[in-house]
């Protein structure tokens, strides 16, 4: 069995609102998947479906080519992280596990060795009802990982954490990307994917805008466009119109151009006596990359602000 | 945190699992065992439940009181029910085992956990078997250990109270064949409803609503079949009505004048059960967790 | 270098008060589409519950001796209504002659002795044959004189009499009753008693002696005909008393007879006539005897009200009570949805929002307490007021006979079914901020609302046990509900929950319910301040 995810054409609508409108997609192993989107694109209602906790209208979502439902004990195939608050407060964090690793066939064991990896083991007979986000956040990965899945799905694990939180998260998933699982991570926020994601999908209003690695990504954001910094930017446009290039001013001193590698730009303005003080590739941040994809699909326009 | 380690090498590829639709029954029920028994208030609802059913039983048999003689205290004149005294407290402790069953779904919907739960156990009805499993087992214990208190207590005080083996009554002993079935009875009429409010909650979805439907469909019933002033309507309601014609069971005097059998009314029980559990199956299968 | 001043809100300063919190919690309130739900749920099974039993009523009969099986309208009444169109039992033996115009009727009783049914049911009752007896005398047992404006059953009149524990009497129109002479009469203690009609205005007189006379009543019969029928009277009720239970017992009972003996007869003149007054209600036993210058009357049956409830003599009149069974439906309802509009925040850490716009927790829970009352006050009196209104036009319209009450009666009930609606509902709020969990809340107000009523009408409990929970309990609220008056002349088994009469005066109820409703409310606010939230 391949440890992959496989999401084909999930439509769903939630009364007249369209929640999923074609959404499809893989998730391969051994690498970090961001699955990212504004608010309301539908990332969260696809990890639903994926589980089987919400039924599509209309498409598959398959773990490893097999639906969930099928499985016979799931936890061995995916470990999911959806909701960290999602356990009953007066029961303790081993005993949580306890009943997971019993539904598994597992024993408690297998919770115990949990509790030491995600550092809980000194608070593990406490009320699960008292820990902090960052404990809650804890147990909720000992729970995906109790069946030491293959594919792994979270959901805006980031969400809540603090910076150490958010750089130990990181690594993590890096490490069980390593080790050749399959990792979908979802997030609203590209920037917090920047340094952990190796690839993208891209998600609005229900459907996938993009899905490519993030090297891809950020080249398309790019383009080939330059950058060429000038003091005489009105015949530096008209030298670099001549050689076939399309130019715009973006400051004062500053034109954007493309159609023309720099190595001609620079040629052409020598040629042309034109002074120039810096000529360099245009590199879109990943965030301006996603802005742009993203743009006209952003459910909720925050209202103008007085 | 320590270092992320989860397993050395790669992790496992695990086979395809074989097995038909209730092959992940077992681990369901182990896992929804220890669910119910590492919650403290699985204990206390079970502790109270018994306590309570003995503690009213008790005092109801002690507010009785018939001190005429054999004459003006024989079964024909006051219509008593030794059985069905004892048993007075199984009205106020099915109040309780109700709540457990709602608590053991409805505290999943509550906080969510129920998506944790299913994402363990994809297939739904094998996870609503096991609940209704675990929760049939810790009610029978509970109902047993409620109505063995009671048959005791009514054992001791009744006769002390005017309904003597000498004023011609039968003081309640599992020895005779209408106070066992009254006695047993009341343990699987316990259970029924558990597994009614089981079925509610699963509907529902919300403790709060599930709780009050139940109670509602148990003790409205009744207020509204005594009170109603049509007699056929009265009788109809009492044939229907899921505690009046479940606690037929408890009958041991006067047994033939019952709008029902004993066991029919039971059965009408049975049925509301069923059917609130086929809802809740149904709700389950069909609706986004 | 720029200085920064502080920031200022444009937004005017809203006055803090508490109208203002009531405002937010309202708003709170009706914008859940569920508690909206489940309020209209709670008001439609309520009033719906009230139609179906105005429905549902339907009665079959046959005329003794065979004929034709009649249903519905057609059967009649099984009793005579009074002059204020309320169920009476006018059955009694009248040793009577007519009096034209003004007069005064005057006797002397010297004793008074009956017959009861057997204290214990005999083993091998004969169905048909003669009863079985013991001397003695019912209570209520009647004798004396009386002045009737016509044979009709239900007809006005106004009645000296003795009873026999309860001393001379005045009573008229079945309702009014006035105590004169106490004490039994006999040989050694006899009665004197006196009527005199001048005009519309009848006067009764007792007196130990012949001589000295006391006024115990004047009552006025308006329209009172020119020639009324004046004479002796004895009746005896049906015996209801199981004097050694106080279980479960539906002890021995049966009808009685008693017999006046009466001397130093002074009527305006004219031949005796005896004979029976709505016989058809009564066993038929009566006689009169001359004796000793005076006469020995038996009769058996009563003249008084009959309090009206299920399963008593006047079964066939539908109650308010019994338009209002749905009441508990109702109150469930809003128990449900009180309790949730508190742990629903804490379910949702909306209480922690709530607290940081309103730190004052009291106030919190007070308007809170306020909006859920409000809003049950409402559905309550609502529901009720369909209930018994439509109930009884449905009744009317349908040919049945609904016992009638006051519009100030009806009044009474409907608010106090709405104030019974929001102090319990109140209570639910209190019990939800106690528990912080809906479903033990609910569950809690449940047992203390609708079980003690539960178990008081289906006597799941000895009687008397019942009463207590009805007095004790939250449940003591349903008081509020008590439409008919408990006639103390008449001994009934009718005065029972199940039947709508309960053993609390409606603000006796009212109290016990507010008290628990105040002690929750209490115990909420000092935890709501303990507690972190």
């Amino acid at each position: 069995m391949e440890a992959t995810i496989e999401v084909a054409g999930l439509r769903k609508r939630f009364g007249p609102a369209v929640a999923l409108d074609g959404m499809s997609f893989t998730v391969l192993p051994g690498q970090v998947t961001g699955f990212v989107g504004p608010n309301g694109a539908g990332k969260s209602t696809t990890m639903r479906v994926i589980l089987g906790l919400d039924a599509a209208d209309e498409g598959t979502a398959l773990i490893g080519g097999q639906p969930y439902a099928t499985l016979r004990h799931p936890l061995n195939h995916v470990g999911a992280l959806l909701d960290a608050a999602a356990l009953q407060p007066s029961r303790s964090a081993r005993n949580h596990l306890l009943w997971l690793a019993h539904s598994q066939g597992l024993t408690g064991r297998r919770a115990d060795e949990l509790l030491t990896l995600t550092g809980l083991e000194t608070v593990a007979k406490r009320k699960a009802g008292g820990y902090s986000l960052g404990m809650r956040q804890r147990l909720g990965i000992a729970a995906a990982l109790l069946g030491d899945p293959p594919v792994l799905m979270m959901d805006e694990p980031f969400n809540g954490m603090d910076p150490e939180g958010i750089a130990w998260m990181r690594s993590f998933l890096r490490q069980l990307a390593s080790e050749g699982r399959a990792v979908l991570v979802s997030s609203h926020l590209m920037s917090e994917l920047q340094d952990t994601a190796d690839h993208l999908v891209v998600v609005g209003r229900g459907r996938v805008i993009a899905d490519k690695s993030v090297a891809d990504l950020i080249a398309a954001a790019s383009g080939d466009r330059v950058e060429l910094r000038t003091a005489a930017p009105a015949e530096a446009m008209t030298v670099l119109a001549h050689a076939g290039g399309t130019v715009a001013a973006v400051a004062a001193d500053l034109l954007t151009v493309s159609g023309l590698s720099s190595t001609r730009i620079v040629a052409a303005l020598t040629a042309g006596h034109v002074p120039f003080s810096e000529v360099s590739a245009h590199r879109a941040s990943l965030e301006e990359a996603y802005m742009e994809l993203t743009r006209e699909s952003v459910e909720f326009h925050a209202g103008a602000s007085s | 945190m320590t270092e992320a380690v989860v397993s050395p090498g790669r992790p496992r590829r695990p086979a395809r699992d074989a097995g038909g639709a209730w092959a992940g029954l077992p681990d369901a029920l182990h896992a929804e065992w220890t669910k119910l028994r590492t919650l403290a208030s699985t204990w206390w609802l079970l502790l109270a439940a018994a306590a309570l059913t003995v503690t009213v039983g008790a005092a109801v048999a002690a507010t009785y009181q018939c001190s005429g003689g054999p004459a003006a205290c024989a079964p024909a004149v006051t219509d008593a029910d030794p059985a069905k005294i004892s048993l007075t407290g199984v009205y106020l402790g099915q109040v309780i085992v109700a709540l457990l069953a709602v608590l053991a779904v409805g505290g999943e919907y509550g906080t969510g956990m129920i998506r944790v739960t299913l994402a363990a156990t994809p297939r739904r009805l094998t996870m609503l078997a096991a609940k209704m499993a675990v929760v049939t087992g810790w009610t029978l214990a509970a109902s047993a250990a409620a109505v063995a208190g009671s048959l005791l207590a009514g054992w001791l005080i009744l006769p002390g109270r005017g309904l003597s083996a000498a004023n011609g009554y039968v003081v309640p002993s599992l020895a005779n064949g209408a106070d066992l079935r009254a006695f047993a009875g009341s343990v699987l009429y316990l259970v029924l409803i558990a597994l009614l409010a089981l079925g509610v909650t699963t509907a529902v979805r919300d403790s709060a609503v599930a709780i009050g439907l139940v109670l509602g469909l148990l003790y409205l019933f009744p207020i509204v079949s005594a009170v109603i002033p049509s007699h056929t309507w009265s009788r109809h309601l009492e044939q229907i009505a899921p505690m009046t014609a479940g606690l037929y069971i408890e009958a041991t005097v006067g047994v033939a004048a019952l709008p029902l059998t004993p066991w029919q009314g039971l059965g009408v029980l049975a049925l509301w059960a069923a059917g609130a559990l086929l809802l809740g199956a149904a709700v389950l299968r069909l609706r986004d967790a | 270098m720029s200085i920064t001043t502080p920031f200022r809100s444009e937004l005017s300063p809203g006055r803090d008060g508490f109208r203002q919190l009531l405002h937010a919690e309202w708003t709170k309130f009706r914008t859940v589409r569920g508690w909206i739900i489940g309020l209209v749920i709670g008001l439609v099974v309520m009033a719906g519950l009230g139609l179906f039993t105005a429905g549902s009523v339907s009665s079959s009969c046959q005329a003794s001796g065979g004929g034709p099986v009649r249903s519905g309208a057609a059967c009649g009444l099984g009793f005579a209504l009074g002059p204020a169109g309320d169920p009476v039992s006018d059955s009694f033996y009248f040793v009577r002659q007519p009096l034209t115009g003004n007069g005064t009727i005057t006797v002397r009783l010297t004793s008074m002795t009956g017959l009861l049914p057997p204290a214990t049911p005999p083993a091998n009752q004969p169905s048909n044959g003669p009863l079985d007896t013991r001397p003695g005398v019912e209570p209520w047992a009647k004798a004396g004189i009386i002045i009737k404006s016509s044979l009709t059953d239900g007809s006005p009149y106004a009645a000296m009499m003795v009873a026999a524990d309860h001393g001379v009497r005045m009573q008229w129109n079945y309702t009014g009753d006035t105590s004169g002479l106490p004490g039994a009469v006999g040989p050694q203690n006899p009665r004197w008693l006196r009527l005199t009609r001048s005009g519309d205005v009848i006067t009764g007189y007792d007196s130990a002696d012949g001589t000295h006379w006391t006024e115990v009543g004047a009552v006025t019969l308006s329209g009172l005909p020119r020639v009324v029928q004046v004479g002796l009277f004895a009746a005896s009720p049906v015996d209801l008393q199981s004097q050694y239970c106080s279980g479960y017992c539906n002890g021995p009972g049966g009808p009685t007879q008693a017999t006046g003996v009466f001397d130093h007869v002074s009527a305006p003149g004219g031949a005796w006539t005896g004979g029976y007054v709505g016989a058809g209600y009564a066993s038929g036993v009566g006689s009169y005897h001359p004796a000793g210058g005076g006469f020995s009357v038996t009769g058996s049956g009563d003249i008084a009200p009959i309090p009206p409830g299920h399963g008593g003599e006047a079964d066939s009149a539908i109650t308010v009570s019994e338009y209002l069974l749905g009441t508990f439906a109702g109150l469930i309802a809003l128990g449900v949805v009180a309790a949730l509009f508190i742990t629903a925040e804490y379910r949702r850490s909306l209480i922690r929002v709530t607290f940081a716009a309103s730190p004052r927790r009291g106030r919190v829970l007070a308007a809170k307490a306020v909006v859920v009352a409000a809003v049950s006050f409402v559905v309550g009196a609502v529901a009720a007021a369909f209930a018994v209104l439509a109930g009884t036009a449905i009744t009317h319209a349908r040919g049945y006979y609904s016992a009638p009450v006051s519009g100030a009666t009806e009044l009474k009930v409907i608010i106090g079914t709405g104030l019974f609606a929001a102090v319990a509902a109140a209570g639910a709020l209190a019990v939800g901020a106690i528990t912080r969990r809906g479903a033990a809340a609910v569950a809690i107000v449940i047992v203390a609302l609708a079980v003690p009523v539960f178990l008081a009408i289906s006597r799941a409990v000895p009687a008397g046990a019942g009463d207590w929970l009805l007095r004790v309990t939250p449940a003591a609220g349903i008081s509020l509900q008590q439409a008919y008056p408990r006639y103390q002349q008449v001994a009934s088994t009718v005065y029972t929950p199940l039947n709508g009469y309960y053993p609390l005066s409606w603000w006796a109820g009212l109290l016990v319910l507010c008290a628990w409703t105040a002690a929750m409310l209490g115990v909420a606010a000092y935890l709501l301040r303990r507690r972190d939230a």
